[in-house]
């Protein structure tokens, strides 16, 4: 028996090369993790404090510039109204497409719009509220409830799709197993469907937030920005990342502290809603 | 585990909620005021230039102790402070340059609009060049060059003669420019246009122009973090931000041939001896005088005359009036302290004339 | 038994419900598709209502005028926006150039190299690249990267400056490469998730044949792998271009903002997106302005469209030839 020909020195070197290559891209890839997260945290705890979390920007051009409060209950609050909006709604097409939408072409259409819409620029979102509702004038001017509905456009298709898979992979064996039962398709999907996707679609809606709270584009035109506090969604709204973008081109040192700290705060809000999510997923008996 | 983070997340949120009061927009009822002013409380918009943002805001402050009445400024730039207050948007505007004739008559579908002048301000040449002192000679022609992009580095020869004895550098030199329509920047080219063909024929005299070369950054504070962030570059920024930031400031060379530092003496020298017409839309630049700063001039707060016929209710036309009162009144003492010159006697009597013809709906304001 | 065929009253049969107990299952079903129907409606409406805005500025430069002229002067009402175009397509190109050889590498060093208990946490850490909000990117641009990174790139300039588009200007903070290089980092989680799921569905039997034939480790991938996973990664490549197209926040914060065509790596320059964020502001009141603005959303959303179109198939492809289905988890679209 012939023994198998040793590998040369120069294959084994080639080899040991590329290997050294696909580490070192890998680590290349981390890097810049790394390096976002060690200046978020070395350039924005300074700026941490009770009075940056209770007190509003104060405008002022010299003397003390204020705290951030504005920001996050903008970004809270829009962010809500925009959940409430899209999470419905993406479950609510996503339930068409698997529950009805199997093979008729209305659904594929559907499909492929949805998936269309995953693919559009933010700011194209926020131009579109733009010219519909605030230069339409509708219900006023600039005003939070607006920079919602842009975000929840952005929000629907992530939420829609992340919802299909996970509706998908309910087994049909159980679908089929409660209609010979004898229960109505309304029950199938409320007792059964729904109760066995809920962690994943959890996690896909969470992830959906934490997407729609670092957005800028979208409410650049929409909410605009004031510096004061405020619950009124029909108003002109602060929010975290419009404060920390207004804040980056500035060329004093305070104002751009205030915009680490804010990134910050903005980053560990969204790396929590990330890892709820993932909690959940790790629950979901499907996925 | 889980429901520990989830009350984690929680707490987050609370945190946010629970940290804010109620809304700060109260109507009525302003702070202590020892000013008896009517329709206290409330809030104004307005929106526009950033040249004088700095004593807009401080003055923003004040009034607010005063009135209780709260100013929302935005500062978008005078191109945007037009455009709102054309579009209605806003209860007052601001631009650092009068409204063009065609301005003017997109404006007047809403009614007469009135400039009303507030401050003076000194638009400076900055730079951040570690090698060279404050005070660089710059004449006109050499600041245009500058923007231009024919003068490339900064021992070029042209800023070399205006400054014997001064060490340059071998360092690129950076542009640093307005990227949105800003008053600042037609102030600013008005300037260069005067002392170069090149430029007149070229980008031109606007509010925004195509720039030959250099980085666009939005609002007077854009272009003075654009100056500090990069060795090596040039930018065109009211006094005010370049004293926050330090900057070094060119002497520019006047129409009386004297090489004049911006501070609030040029800036109050170059009010002037103006030839001011009746609808006060004016501009300073290139003041005749021996110590005037020639890129200095006034900025403009923007209202219709009847503020209440262009779609105000009349509590808020008093509240704008009460604000220009302001401005013209205890605010002219709070300007000098941010380096903003107070307006000149003359040209003070006329604005305050003007505000004091605003109506609302064809009657008298308070 | 007679179970099947028993009747009660009006020949229907008693397995059957009556009709007002399917009233709840019609509810649900014609609720569902109306909501189908409404986005599908407001999809349409998105598109049709973005070109009748647009339209001033096409009707007074042409679809290609507009597109393909070179002269965005907002001064003097001319709005060519083949600058903004150029820009968007250098820096995005820049993203691939430098982002799509490190997420594949990426993927098959986790895939086929890395020790089983890596694999995890390696890959939620690429995906947590994804959970920087752009503008928070922007900010560590503008005050680390730039700062840090100018020196190499003068340095780089100066040496290389014979090969023509490297050398030749002023390098200044801002700059396309800084913006493709931000691009190529926010770009980095898609195109390695969908590279990873790619090369996960490989046919073993394939690596194992490779491996049996006395192939290292690297042959494997390369004759094995690599060939299969192409078209996976060439859609995965076009996912992430179509989002490197449309990103705003983080680029205008590092391009310079300067409507001109630049003439080297190191140029400042302007894309659709950065150009609709800083000037919308102004166009509140000047109609041809605002046109021209929503015509270069219009160019940006086709232009994303026939991106992700492109990836779309490729995809496709490459899920018809494993037999699988290539799905990414619902963020990171």
């Amino acid at each position: 028996m012939t023994t198998l020909q040793a590998v040369s020195p120069r294959r084994r070197r080639t080899d040991r090369i590329a290997r050294g290559l696909l580490l070192a891209g890998t680590i290349v890839a981390l890097v810049p993790l790394v390096l976002v997260l060690y200046y978020l945290v070395k350039k924005g705890i300074g700026a941490w404090g009770i009075d940056f979390f209770t007190t509003d920007p104060s405008g002022r051009f010299f003397g003390d510039p204020g705290g951030i409060k504005s920001a996050i209950v903008g970004t809270v609050l829009i962010v809500a109204l925009a959940t409430a909006i899209a999470v419905p709604a993406g479950i609510g097409v996503a339930l068409y497409l698997v529950e009805y939408g199997k093979k008729s072409t209305f659904a594929n259409v559907v499909r492929y719009f949805v998936d269309v819409l995953t693919g559009v620029p933010s700011i194209v979102f926020g131009l579109f509220i733009y010219i519909v509702l605030v230069l339409g004038n509708v219900g006023g001017n600039f005003a939070g409830w607006k920079g919602s509905v842009a975000l929840a456009l952005l929000m629907l298709p992530v939420v829609t799709r992340a919802s299909e898979v996970v509706l998908q992979l309910v087994p049909d064996s159980l679908r089929e197993a409660a209609l010979a039962l004898g229960a109505p398709r309304w029950r199938v999907v409320a007792r059964v469907v729904l109760p066995s996707a809920l962690p994943g679609l959890v996690t896909g809606s969470l992830l959906a937030v934490a997407r729609a709270a670092g957005e800028t584009a979208p409410l650049l035109f929409t909410a605009f920005a004031v510096k004061a506090t405020t619950l009124d969604l029909g108003t002109q709204m602060n929010s975290l990342p419009i404060q920390i973008f207004n804040d980056v081109r500035q060329a004093q040192d305070r104002l751009v502290e205030r915009a680490w700290g804010a990134a910050l705060t903005l980053v560990v809000m969204i790396l929590l809603l990330t890892l709820i999510a993932r909690l959940f997923q790790r629950r979901s008996r499907l996925t | 585990m889980r429901k520990l983070l989830a009350l984690v997340a929680f707490g987050v949120l609370a945190l946010g909620v629970a940290a804010c009061g109620s809304s700060d927009n109260d109507n009525g009822g302003g702070g202590s005021s020892s000013a008896s002013v009517p329709d206290k409380g409330g809030s104004l918009n307005g929106a526009g230039a950033t040249f004088p943002q700095p004593v807009y805001d401080e003055w923003s402050a004040r009034f607010k102790d005063n009135t209780g009445t709260t100013v929302n400024y935005q500062g978008i730039g005078s191109g945007g402070g037009v455009a709102q207050f054309t579009a209605g948007t806003v209860a007052f505007g601001a631009s650092d340059s009068a409204m063009t004739d065609d301005e003017v008559k997109a404006a007047s579908k809403k009614g007469d609009p009135v400039h009303v002048p507030s401050v003076l301000g000194a638009v400076t040449v900055s730079y951040n060049v570690d090698e060279v002192d404050k005070g660089l000679k710059l004449d006109g022609p050499t600041v245009a060059d500058i923007f231009l992009g024919k003068v490339k580095k900064w021992n070029d020869p042209g800023i070399a003669k205006q400054n014997s004895g001064a060490k340059l550098p071998d360092t690129d030199i950076s542009v640093c420019h307005r990227s949105d329509e800003s008053g600042t920047t037609k102030l600013f080219t008005t300037f260069l246009a005067d002392y170069s063909t090149a430029w007149k024929n070229g980008p031109g005299v606007d509010k925004t122009v195509k720039w030959p070369t250099g980085t666009g950054a939005k609002g007077n504070d854009g272009v003075a973090a654009c100056v500090k962030q990069n060795k090596g570059s040039v930018g065109y920024v009211e006094q005010a931000f370049a004293l926050q930031n330090n900057f070094k400031t060119a002497d520019v060379k006047n129409e009386a041939g004297n090489y004049i530092a911006p501070s609030l003496d040029s800036t109050s020298a170059a009010g002037v001896g103006l030839k001011i017409p009746t609808d006060l839309r004016f501009s300073a630049i290139n003041a005749p005088g021996d110590k005037a700063y020639p890129i200095a001039s006034a900025t403009f707060l923007l209202v219709y005359k009847d503020m209440c016929k262009a779609g105000q209710e009349p509590a808020q036309a008093q509240r704008v009036k009460n604000w220009l009162s302001y401005a013209l009144g205890a605010g002219q003492k709070v300007a000098p302290e941010l380096q903003y010159a107070p307006l000149p006697d003359s040209l003070h009597t006329r604005a305050l004339a003007e505000v004091k013809g605003l109506t609302c709906n064809g009657k008298a304001l308070k | 038994m007679e179970a099947a065929t028993a009747t009660t009253r009006g020949d229907r049969s008693v397995l059957e419900r009556s009709p007002l107990a399917r009233l709840p299952d019609r509810a649900l079903r014609w609720g569902l598709t109306l909501l189908a129907g409404a986005t599908l409606a407001l999809i349409a409406y998105f598109i049709i209502r973005l070109y009748i805005e647009a339209k001033p500025a096409f009707d007074k430069f042409g679809v290609f005028g507009f597109t393909f002229d070179n002269n965005w002067d907002v001064s003097k009402g001319i709005f060519g926006a083949w600058p903004l175009v150029v820009g968007t397509l250098i820096t995005s190109a820049l993203a691939l150039v430098i982002g799509v050889p490190v997420a594949v590498a990426t993927a098959i060093y986790i895939v086929e190299l890395c020790p089983r208990k890596l694999r995890q946490p390696l890959s939620m850490m690429v995906e947590l690249l994804a959970a920087v909000p752009s503008v928070v990117y922007g900010l560590w641009a503008v005050f680390v990267v730039i700062p840090k990174l100018l020196p190499a790139e003068k340095w780089f300039a100066d040496t290389f400056s014979f090969i023509p588009w490297i050398g030749g200007g002023t390098v200044a903070g801002p700059n396309y490469f800084i913006g493709g290089l931000v691009l190529a980092i926010m770009i980095l989680p898609i195109v390695s998730a969908i590279s990873r799921e790619v090369v996960a569905t490989v046919p073993v039997e394939q690596k194992e044949a490779a491996l049996a034939l006395g192939a290292t480790r690297w042959e494997m991938i390369r004759m094995a792998v690599l060939p299969y996973s192409r078209a996976g990664i060439t859609g995965a490549s076009m996912l992430g271009l179509g989002r490197a197209i449309g990103e705003t926040i983080a680029v205008t914060l590092v391009i310079g903002n300067a409507p001109q065509i630049g003439n080297h790596l190191f140029a400042q320059g302007y894309t659709l997106a950065a150009v609709i964020a800083n000037e919308f502001g102004e166009a509140a009141s000047n109609h041809l302005h605002r046109a021209a603005l929503i015509a270069a959303g219009l160019v940006l959303f086709v232009l994303t469209l026939v991106v992700n179109g492109l990836a779309r198939a490729f995809v496709i492809r490459a899920e018809r030839k494993q037999g699988t289905r290539i799905a990414p988890e619902g963020a990171g679209a």
